[in-house]
Order: C-alpha cells, then structure tokens, then sequence
C-alpha cells in the first residue's frame, strides 16, 4: 500500500526523537508524520515501532481511532464542507452530493480520480452566519448554493495560479504618535468570515499611506453577524465600529479617521491616483453605510442584554499581549491566591461563587476542586478540557484564541487550590490558531515568571503543557480525553473512579472545561459574591453561547444565567430571520433537545432545561423556524452521535446504529408503523445501558422531538414530511411560469431536464438527484417543490 | 470493609470489590460475555448489567465497584429486561448462523458438516461416530429417509445439494460390513429399568442411547419380531431387512432385551409394567387410555396429557413419542424423537425431574438471493480452502451409486454453513436463556467485515465478532509481537491485525487461548484441529 511512497526514515526518526519514544507520544508522532505526508504510510508506521516503546497494535489502534488520521494517501487540496447545526439547516448535506458529483467522486471514496481534492465533511468551521460554508485549504467560501460549486472549484483553483498575496509587505510605520487604535478581531471564525484579507489589507493601506494608526489584533467580539468587524478607537475617546467590511472599503473607512502623516511631507506626487479617488468617493458616497452604532442602533439590542465575564474586553485586548492583560487586571487574582489566599479560602471563593461545570455536566466545580484537593497522593494533575466537540459550537474556541491568558491564569489558580504543579490543555486538532496561541501564551508566561518553578516568586511552581487531540467527539468525555493524552484509544472508563480520585496515570486528576476555567480569575479578583450575583438559585455567573440558525443576528454570546431563551432569541437575536415563526430552539447539540416555541420562556437554568427535555450543553444554540422538519433535526444529530460512538458499549455502539436507521428510514419515506414507539423503546435502552455521558444522552434529541413534535413522527410514518424538507419525500417539477430559457437544463447536473428551447421544460423525477440547482438558476420561479 | 446488600441480601466485602465478584461470591450468577479472570474489565457487551436500587441506574458488574451502602438487584425483570436488549442489539449485527441450514432442517440436527468433514480427509470411522450421536439408525435411514437436510442445503439453490443421506449409507453399511462395527461405550450400570413398549424406530433409538447411559431397556412388541412399521409396513425393496436386522443387533449388543409378542393391555399390563420398571416409554403409536387400565382415571378425556418438549405425560415416569405424539410418518422425525425421549428418561432417572424444555436458539440468515449466495459461497471457499469452479455444484453420488472414491469429492462439497462454535457459543447459550430475538433490532449489516484464514489453527470471523476486546487483551498480556486491535471506532469498529499483518502473526502464541477466551464463533479452531 505504501511501497509506492518514498518515506523517509531518517525524517521519522528525527520526529520520534524530537517528541518522545514512550508509547504516550503516539498521537504527537502519528500527527507529525501526517503533517509531512498527508497521510500515515505503513512504512513509517512499521518504522515507529522498531525505534520506539510504542507496539503495532497501539500505533494500529490509535491510527483507526482518531478521525484526523489517514491511512490513504490524500488528494493535494482538502475541501473541509461544514456539517454544524446551523450549516445542515442550510443545506449542507446537498452541498456535499454537489461537490461529490461536480468532482465524481465515486461512493465510498473522498477523493476524485485526479488526486487533487479530497472532500471531509467536518463538525464546525465557525461561521455558521455563512452557512452553508466549506473551507479548500486556507479559502473559506461561505453561503455556497449548489449552483455555485463549479465556481467555488474554479475560483479556488484560480487563486493557486496566482502568486500569493503576502500580507503587509511593507512595514508598518513606527511613529512616536499614534492617533488612535483599529481592532480586528483575528480569531478563527472571524478569519473564517474573511476577516484574514480585511485585516491584511488594513495592514497594506496603514503602510502605504503611512496613517498614524496602531493596527491591533483584539479577542473577538462575538459579533459574528458583522464580521467582518473593524473598531477604530480613537485617541480622544470616540470609537467607530464597521460591519461586514469589504476590503475595497478599507482605505475609505481609514482615510475617515486618519491623515495620512507623509500627506504633507512628500507632497502630491507621493499620494497614488487611488487615495485620491478614495478621498474623492468619500465625500460623495460616505462609508457611514457600514458604521454601527453599538450604543443605540441593532448592536445595542445584541449587546445590552450580555454580561462579560469570561468574554470581558472582547475586542479590546490584543490575546497575546501580555502587558494589555495585566493592565486591566490580569493575574491579579493569581497573585492573591499565592500571596494572601490558602488553598481553603480558594476552595471557599469558588464554592460560595455556585460556579458549576460549563462543558454541559454542571457538577459543582468547588465540589470538584476540593475532592482533588482532599486527595493525600503528593502528584497531582489539572486538565483543562478544551476538546469541545457540538456541531455549531465554538465558545470554547474563541475563548482560548481571544482570552488565553484567563484559561492560563485560571488553569494556574486550579493548579494552587488543587496543589498540583503539573497542568495539561487538551485541545482538539481542528483548532489549530487555539493551539499556536495557547502555545505562544504559555512562552510569554514562562518568559515574565508566570510558569515554571517559582511562579510570582512565590516559590511554588507548576508546568502547563499542550496535548492536541486528534478529532474524536467522545475525548471531551474526561476518562476519554485522559485516556487520549495516555496515547491510547479514546475509549471512556467506567466512574468510579472518578479522574479526581484516579486519573491521569493513576493520579488525583481536576478536569475541567476552557469556560469553567476561564470564570475563575473573576470570581476570586471580584469577589465569589459578584458572581454569585448573576443567575438563578441553582445557576449562577453567566453562559456562553454559539447563537446561530435562523435569527437575525447571530454571534457569540455571554448571558447571565436566568435569562430566557425568548429574551435570547428576540432581543438578542433579533427574533426569527424573514418574519418566519419561531419553532424550536435546539440547545446543548447532539446531547441536548428542541425546546419547543410554547416554551421559550424557559430560562437559562440547568435545571430548567433538563426539566424541558434539553441540556445547558456547552453552548451551541440553533433557532429553528417552521421550515425546519424536527424529525430531520433528530436524524441528523443521531447521524453525529452514531459516527462519534466509540464503538466499545453494546448499546451505544449498535443502539445508535438502529436508531439512527430508522430515523433514515422515516426521512427517507420508508417509515412503518411502530417505529416511534421502537425509537422510543430503543432511546431508553440506549440511556440505561451506556456507560459514558455520550452514549446516555445520544438518545436525547430523539426524545424531545418525539415528546414535542410527536405528530411530525407521525406523518412521515405516513410518508409525509410537513414541512418539505426530507430530500426523498419531496419532487421537483417545472409549472407553466417557465419560459423555455434552458438555463435549468443546462445546469442539471444529472441531465434529468431535456433542453427543450421556448417551451415548459420537464424534470425526469427518476433521474432527478433534487441538488436543487435548477431552482438556484431559474429566473422566473417556475421550479416547484413539494 | 464495605457494606451493601445484593438482592436484599446484606454483605460486606473488601474495597476494590467488584460487584461481579461480590454477587459470584454469593453464589449468585451474573452473565458475561466480555469478562475473563485474569484480565482487566472493559464493560463492553453490557450484558452483567444490574441495577442499583437506590438511583435506579444499571451498572456493568463487571467493573462497577462495591460502594458503601449500595442496594443491588442482579435478578429483576429490569435487569433481564435490559439483558435481553443486549443480547437483541448484539444478535443483531451478527452475521452467521448456529446452525448450518441441512443440519438445523433435520429434526435429528444430526452434524452434517463434521460427518463430511471427515468423510473428507477419509476418516469413516469417525463419520460413522458423528452421525450415530443423533442418528440410531443410520443405515435404514440411509435407504428411507425422506432428507429434509437436502433441500435445506445451500447448493441446492445453485446447482445440486450435497448427497448427504447417501454419504450418510455410505458410512453407516461400510460400518456394518466391517469386522467390528461400532459400538458405543457404554456407563456403568445404574441398575435402572426401562420399559419401552414399541420396537419401531422411536423405541429403538431411544433403547440405543438409554443404553449407553447404563440404563437397562427391555423392549416390548405385539409383533414376532422388532422394527414396527420399519419391518412390517415397509416393503423389503425399499429397506432390505439385513440392514434393519443388522442395526438393531447393535442396539442388542448394547444389552438392550427384546421381548416380542407382548402387547401392552394383553401379554402384559401397565399396572404389571409400573410396579417392575423404574420408567415406562410409550413408543407404539398412538396410545389409548384403555390400553394403560385408565378408564376410571381418564377415560372420559381423548387421551393422556404429553408434554410436546420433554416428552413426559401426565403420570409420573411415563414418557410417550414417536407416532404415540405425532401422525406424521417421517422416519427421521421418530429416531430424532427416540433420542429426545432417551435424553428425558435419563434426566428424570437421575435427578427424579426433567428440567429440559428451553427452546433452542438459533441465529439464521435470511433467505439469500444469488448474488448474495454467490458472495456467501466465494467467503465459504476463501474460509475453509474449498477448490474447485463449477463442478462444486455438481452431485456426483446418489444413494443408488455410491463409490468410495467419489465419497470424498462429494464431501469435499460442503460449504460448512454453520458456525464453528455452535455448542461454545455463549451469545448462543445466552439468547437462549434470555429468549432473545434476534429479529427485534433487525437493521443493516456491517459494510465490510474480514475473515481471516490465514492461521494454521484459528479462523477469525469479524463478522461474529461482538467487539469484547478479550482477544485484543490476550496478545497483549502475552506481548504477541504484532497481536490484534481493534481498527476503527464506533459500529464498524473490528477486530484486526497490527499493521495489516496476517493473523498467523497476530497471534502466534496465544490462538489457543483466544479460541477458548472468545465467546462466540469469531474466533475457532479450523474445523478437525484438535
């Protein structure tokens, strides 16, 4: 299989030195020979395990396990199609026939005959405002209709042609006198929205025009319905803020605020043609179109309801500027768990805080901390779980690359009040700009003694390190990802032990989730009872959310708790997109359930939402309106759940595998009778008899649809999908508005539309793979669909 | 120590105590499929689940830990309940079945695929053994069978079934023509006596395995000699009388007694029989009320009660079969039902009950159209090393015109539909036990699954595979230079070699152990490896 390659074994020796020959390191080494081949060659594989510890089975196992590995060789360009929530309901899974059979890619195969792209649908790429969007190496194309898959394929493959654009290629000016700030905020949703170029063109224009302006990469906003966003922060106060920014804009918005400095210096002959007609276009077409006003315009509506905890001065603060974080009061708590708190007073802070686990679990973190503390065994372990896995969640993203010196400092002050001096991120593959700024955060702390063996000279220690995992959903589940960082297969343990008692190699272990960590500097500089403050009995502080689906303004979030998902969805949100009705709020993603519309006053309360059927989950949050079909929703989270199963749990492994069966079978028209009653009856197996949170809230999503929208299961036992949108129980058909233009024709991928000139055309329903591009393409209305 | 109860009973046990290992110690059984001493718990098949009773949650006995002041319930209709659905979802996705189609058709369920197995590599004596452990009368059925086991073969669809009752004469007259034809051991004698009124074929082959128990048979008939319908409604043409003569000589030679012109209710009543036998067998067709002196007892009904599964009727020791239970005149069926009889007495002789009575379980596959049987019969070829093309679907003896040395190809035609482990099989003895349905979460299959040939003692199924791990824990115990694993995650996940290696190498150590260790067919010794 892999004679064929030329491996290099030198090269592979080289890594397993450089990273480790223990069989912990087979996930580093695995990860570093698929970033020199695209692919695991069996030769270096064979070649790891004559070098190292590491046995056959392991690197066999492992290599099987994980979904970023690849035992074949790869295409040379990968198109990565988004799946999240937000881009299903948008029709990715269309999408992706589109791109199969634009690039004939045969069944069972993701990559075309040419080897030039292989296609993988992946969870989330973070821009669900974009949706349906998918990512061909480092281009990020976003509302992609059928129609436009050829041209998505040219384009890209037109921008290879191209010389590369180097961003910034001059210098920036260094002036003494900056007249003001612009903040962009560089995180990967952000850059998945096209901030990348708007940024690398602000970069161009300050340069070129030498503006006295200080171009500053900031922690995201959240605004994600408005990226890309640009804030000018002037140095008398006033700030501007710019939404959806094009990057022909940028020069026109910049000359508003700034002069450029050489202007009078090097005189009119130095100024291009462009400035002037810039100059010139400002004054007749003002850039006004593309300001916002966060103080009183929609932005205010977005804004006024959130409290920042976690996300405090988003799209302030450069994430890696170290200085910026300790100015507004960063590491300060730190400095007071080591200097004036003992270990029982942090203990303390955080139970009275009511802070609970915000990866979905909500178990008492105080609780937590002091069963880890209580533990007499001398070495210890903190975690932070940052493999946050929902489709259509990314809290945990955007917190790590916007606010990693917080995660840092709140992994720290775990690290005191547990006493442990050793601390691992585990963070999952598809984040890599997570990974590089956490890494980087880490080498400016141990540069400024925040890390090490004497942190704050407090003469305590501790060690904070990376391990990446390697996309598997189950990992964010602790005994998996502990079990994951082992170098082993993700597959979870029975609890107990809990990773408190025994975890990491047999030792006490404290895992907890990026956001949980990230509210901690704030509830011991600011004082537990401020948190506290904020939310319901059970609930305290605030939660993030990934608000995306059919809302006007869809973005991150942070909410005190109690808020309702109503006041979410209407005053933050905007209310449902179109002037549709609202029909359902999925929350807490495949574990999580469809809260129906009759009961969107719920609050934002653990409680209160297990009491309705759904989770606090980790965040994600999809609108849905009347058009969306719920027993879709079902199929296509148990779709997600059943591919992310480990496989080891009878249940769970063959349950979800039924289940989702008959929930295809139901979307495909082939209902019978009793297949509610047996998803039901299945569902209840499925929760009783799992061993790991995955497998027992798989069923989840299946059983409040039932419970809501049980007459929706109903009809398409009959065969009938309400809301049109279970592709197999739908036709195309063209009426008489046609007026023979052929453009439906031509488009259709499968010839299924004779060319019949000036006439009505007609679709062949036995050839028709209903790709939808006919409607895409039609002028006139004329293709029906029902 | 820590306290808990099991079953509402109070124990206490050491920490670190599994719940496996607590209920075992109390004598109370927990099932498992995934479980082995000596190797670390990996909570896989979820069938040693039980129920705390406090928060109502099931635990895999397995692993779960004895924690102070635990309830537990091992026995409830919730615990069975959810073992039965374990049990469903694994039968499920297993693809197989217990049973070769020829041998689950014959009401006998003789072993057609051992009997040609050795017919095969030319082992006579021991074909002649495999058949006469569920066939008394081998050689009479040789010539009268109606083989129901034919048209259940696999090849009938594509071509001509195995001759399977003609190699089944074969072996049994070779045996009979031989200098020593077989005799069975035979037990110590128990000092019992059964009385079994009929000579045909139900009370022959019930005489011929009470014997080899040790139990003393005498063998009444109204006729002057012993066969029944066998000699006095078949015509000598169809089954000449040597063969039947020669077949019960055995079945004399055992030690069973004959006593011919005794009619029951004439030469000799039932009172009679009840007071000098320890167990009666009604085996005469069908049985009157009057015949036994019941007219006072139950006279007034059709007949006595019997019991369709044990064969026992409503009186205490007597047990009726054969055409006394059934009007279908299928020899076959009459030896199969002389056997279950036998199997019965021998039970109710021993332990004073018959606790027989569980339906066997056995896994089938749907009917297959020719495309899927093309497939199945490539994966039979590849599995047991079968050559040949066309002539595989060719029959080349009848039981007309047997030879000896076309036996061997005609043998060498069948495809081993069943499953290796039949009799092992946990899943097997489980769903059984747990009358599971193995149609209940009927679904789609596996996409692809290997089975592995390429070991000179074991073949490894993936597809009966239940993901238990034990085997993968095996070669790593035992550091197998490359050993197994488990490649992917989730449903497709299987059992497979390292680094795509062959499974000689994969388990070069430890075959024997993984056979022993793997709780269903997946992994098995070839067929005739001891």
């Amino acid at each position: 299989m892999s004679g064929n390659t030329d491996i290099n074994l030198a090269e592979v020796e080289a890594m397993v030195r450089e990273i480790g020959s223990a069989p912990r390191y087979v996930i580093p080494i695995l990860q570093a020979i698929q970033e020199r081949y695209h692919y695991l060659p069996e030769a270096a594989l064979r070649h790891v395990c004559r070098i190292s510890e590491i046995t056959p089975a392991a690197i066999s196992g492992v290599a099987t396990f994980y979904s970023q590995f690849r035992l074949k060789p790869a295409g040379r360009y990968k198109i990565k199609l988004c799946v999240g929530t937000a881009c299903h309901v948008m029709g990715a899974e269309t999408l992706h026939d589109t791109f199969r059979q634009e690039l004939e890619i045969p069944d069972g195969q993701d990559t075309d005959a040419r080897k030039l792209f292989t296609i993988e649908k992946v969870a989330c790429l973070g821009c669900c405002m974009l949706a349906p969007a998918a990512q061909i190496e480092n281009l990020t194309y976003g509302s992609i209709q059928s129609a436009k898959v050829p041209g998505v394929l040219g384009d890209f493959l037109a921008s290879r042609q191209e010389p590369g654009v180097v961003p910034g290629e001059k210098n920036l000016p260094r002036l003494k006198d900056y007249s003001g700030e612009v903040r962009m905020c560089q995180c990967s949703s952000c850059l998945a929205s096209g901030a990348g170029k708007v940024f690398a063109e602000i970069r161009r224009q300050i340069a070129r025009h030498h503006l006295p302006a200080r171009l500053k990469a900031v922690g995201c906003t959240g605004i994600a319905y408005q990226t890309p966003l640009v804030e000018i922060a002037l140095n008398n106060g006033r700030t501007f803020h710019y939404g959806r920014l094009r990057t022909e804009q940028v020069a026109e918005v910049l000359l508003q605020h700034f002069r450029p400095a050489s202007l009078i210096r090097r005189g009119g002959a130095a100024i291009s043609g462009y400035l002037e007609r810039a100059l010139a276009d400002s004054l007749q077409a003002p850039v006004t179109r593309y300001l916002l006003d966060p103080q009183n315009g929609a932005e205010a509506g977005y804004l006024a309801p959130q409290q920042q905890i976690v996300t405090r001065f988003s799209g302030k603060l450069d994430p890696l500027n170290l200085e910026e974080y300790r100015r507004v009061g960063g590491f300060e708590a730190l400095q007071q768990c080591l200097e004036q708190l003992s270990q029982n007073d942090i203990l303390e802070a955080i139970e009275e805080s009511g802070l609970r686990g915000r990866g979905g679990g909500g178990f008492p973190t105080g609780k937590k901390w002091r069963v880890v503390a209580g533990m007499a065994e001398p070495v210890k372990y903190v975690v932070c779980n940052g493999d946050e896995g929902d489709p259509g969640a990314f809290m945990d993203r955007m917190i790590l690359e916007s606010f990693p010196f917080r995660v840092i400092e709140g992994m720290l002050i775990a690290a005191v009040a547990v006493g442990a001096r050793e601390g691992i991120f585990y963070i999952r593959a598809e984040y890599p700009l997570a990974v590089r700024r956490i890494e980087e955060a880490l080498r400016i702390c141990r540069d400024n003694g925040l890390l090490g063996d004497n942190i704050l000279n407090s003469g305590r220690g501790c060690q904070l390190s990376i391990a990446a995992g390697a996309g598997a959903f189950v990992c964010g589940e602790e005994t998996a990802l502990l079990a994951s960082i082992q170098g082993e297969r993700g597959t979870p343990h029975i609890r107990p032990p809990y990773p408190a008692q025994e975890g990491l190699w047999g030792k006490p272990t404290l895992v907890n989730n990026v956001e949980t960590l990230a509210a901690v500097p704030a509830i011991i500089r600011d004082g537990p009872a401020v948190f506290a403050g904020l939310g319901t009995p059970t609930s305290k502080g605030t939660k993030t959310f990934a608000l995306a689906g059919k809302v006007v303004r869809s973005g991150l979030i942070e909410v005190p708790m109690g808020l309702t998902l109503r006041q979410i969805v209407e005053d933050i949100g905007g209310g449902v997109r179109g002037g549709h009705r609202l029909k359902a709020i999925q929350i807490g993603g495949p574990s999580g359930g469809c809260v129906p519309a009759a009961l969107a006053d719920t609050a934002v309360d653990y409680e209160a939402l297990r009491q309705a059927g759904a989770i606090m989950g980790s965040g994600g949050m999809v609108v849905l309106d009347e058009s969306d079909c719920m027993v879709d929703m079902a199929r296509y989270f148990m779709a997600f759940t059943q591919a992310e199963s480990c496989g080891k749990c009878t249940f769970c492994r063959i349950g979800t595998k039924r289940m989702l069966e008959i929930l295809e079978r139901l979307c495909s028209g082939q209902g019978q009778e009793g297949d509610i009653e047996k998803l039901e009856e299945l569902s209840k197996s499925v929760t009783a008899g799992s061993l790991c949170g995955l497998g027992k809230t798989a069923p989840n999503p299946v059983l409040t649809t039932i419970r809501y929208f049980r007459e929706e299961y109903q009809a398409h036992v009959e065969g009938r999908c309400p809301t049109g949108k279970c592709r197999n129980m739908i036709t195309y058909r063209i009426n008489e508005r046609c007026i023979g233009c052929t453009k439906c024709a031509q488009e259709c991928p499968v010839a299924a539309i004779p060319v019949s000139p000036y006439a009505q055309h007609q679709i062949d329903p036995d050839l028709c793979t209903k790709c939808d591009r006919c409607r895409q393409v039609c002028p006139v209305d004329a293709i029906e669909v029902a | 120590m820590i306290r808990c109860t099991i079953n509402d009973r109070p124990l206490e046990v050491p920490a670190g105590t599994t719940l496996l290992q607590a209920a075992r110690a109390q004598g109370i059984s927990i099932p498992t499929l995934c479980h082995r001493e000596g190797y670390p718990a990996f909570a896989s098949c979820m069938l040693c689940v039980v129920r705390d009773q406090k928060s109502g949650n099931l635990l895999p006995a397995c692993s779960a830990l004895v924690q102070d002041g635990m309830a537990i319930e091992t026995d409830s209709e919730a615990v069975h309940e959810a073992r039965k659905a374990a049990l469903e979802l694994l039968l499920s996705d297993h693809s197989g079945e217990c049973l070769a189609p020829c041998q689950r058709t014959c009401p006998a369920h003789m072993d057609i695929p051992m009997m040609h197995h050795h017919i095969e590599a030319g082992r006579t004596r021991e074909a002649l053994q495999t058949v006469k452990q569920t066939i008394a009368l081998p050689a009479v059925l040789g010539y009268i069978c109606s083989a129901p086991c034919e048209s259940g073969c696999r090849l009938k669809q594509v071509g001509g079934s195995l001759s399977i009752c003609a190699l089944k004469r074969y072996v049994a007259e070779e045996d009979l023509n031989s200098e020593a034809p077989f005799l069975p051991a035979v037990q110590t004698a128990t000092g019992k006596k059964v009385a079994i009124i009929g000579s045909g074929p139900t009370g022959l082959a019930a005489a011929y395995y009470l014997q080899q128990e040790g139990h003393a048979c005498t063998l009444f008939d109204k006729n002057p000699e012993p066969g029944g319908a066998l000699r006095y409604e078949i015509p000598e043409a169809e089954l000449p009388r040597s063969v039947l003569d020669a077949e019960i000589g055995i079945i004399a030679r055992l030690g069973a007694e004959f006593r011919m012109n005794t009619a029951l209710g004439q030469q000799i009543s039932f009172e009679e029989l009840r007071g000098q036998f320890d167990a009666i067998v009604l085996a005469a067709g069908r049985v009157k009320a009057d015949d036994l002196g019941m007219s006072d007892l139950e006279s007034a009904r059709a007949g006595i009660h019997i019991n369709s599964e044990t064969f026992e009727t409503s009186i205490r020791g007597v047990f009726a079969g054969g055409g006394a239970v059934r009007s279908g005149k299928m020899a076959v069926r009459s030896v199969a039902d002389g056997k279950a009889i036998a199997a019965s007495v021998h039970q109710y002789l021993g332990q004073g009950t018959v606790t027989r009575g569980q339906d066997q379980f056995y896994l089938r596959m749907r009917n297959m159209d020719r495309a899927e049987l093309d497939g199945f019969i490539e994966e039979q070829k590849h599995k047991f090393n079968i050559s040949g093309g066309e002539e595989l679907f060719t029959r080349v003896v009848e039981r007309d015109n047997v030879s000896p040395e076309k036996v061997g190809h005609e043998a060498g035609r069948c495809l081993h539909c069943g499953c290796l482990k039949t009799d092992t099989c946990k899943l097997r003895r489980y769903a059984e036990e747990y009358k599971a349905n193995a149609q209940t979460y009927k679904g789609n299959k596996r996409y692809e699954v290997d089975t592995f040939t390429d070991h000179p003692l074991v073949i490894l199924e993936a597809g009966k595979c239940i993901q238990c791990g034990l085997c993968i824990r095996i070669t790593e115990k035992h550091e197998e230079t490359f050993g197994l694993t488990f490649i992917g995650r989730g449903f497709d996940i299987a059992v497979g070699v390292a680094l795509n290696e062959n499974l000689g190498r994969g388990m070069e150590k430890t075959a024997r152990e993984c056979v022993a260790a793997c709780p269903t067919g997946a992994i098995a010794m070839r067929p005739g490896v001891k």
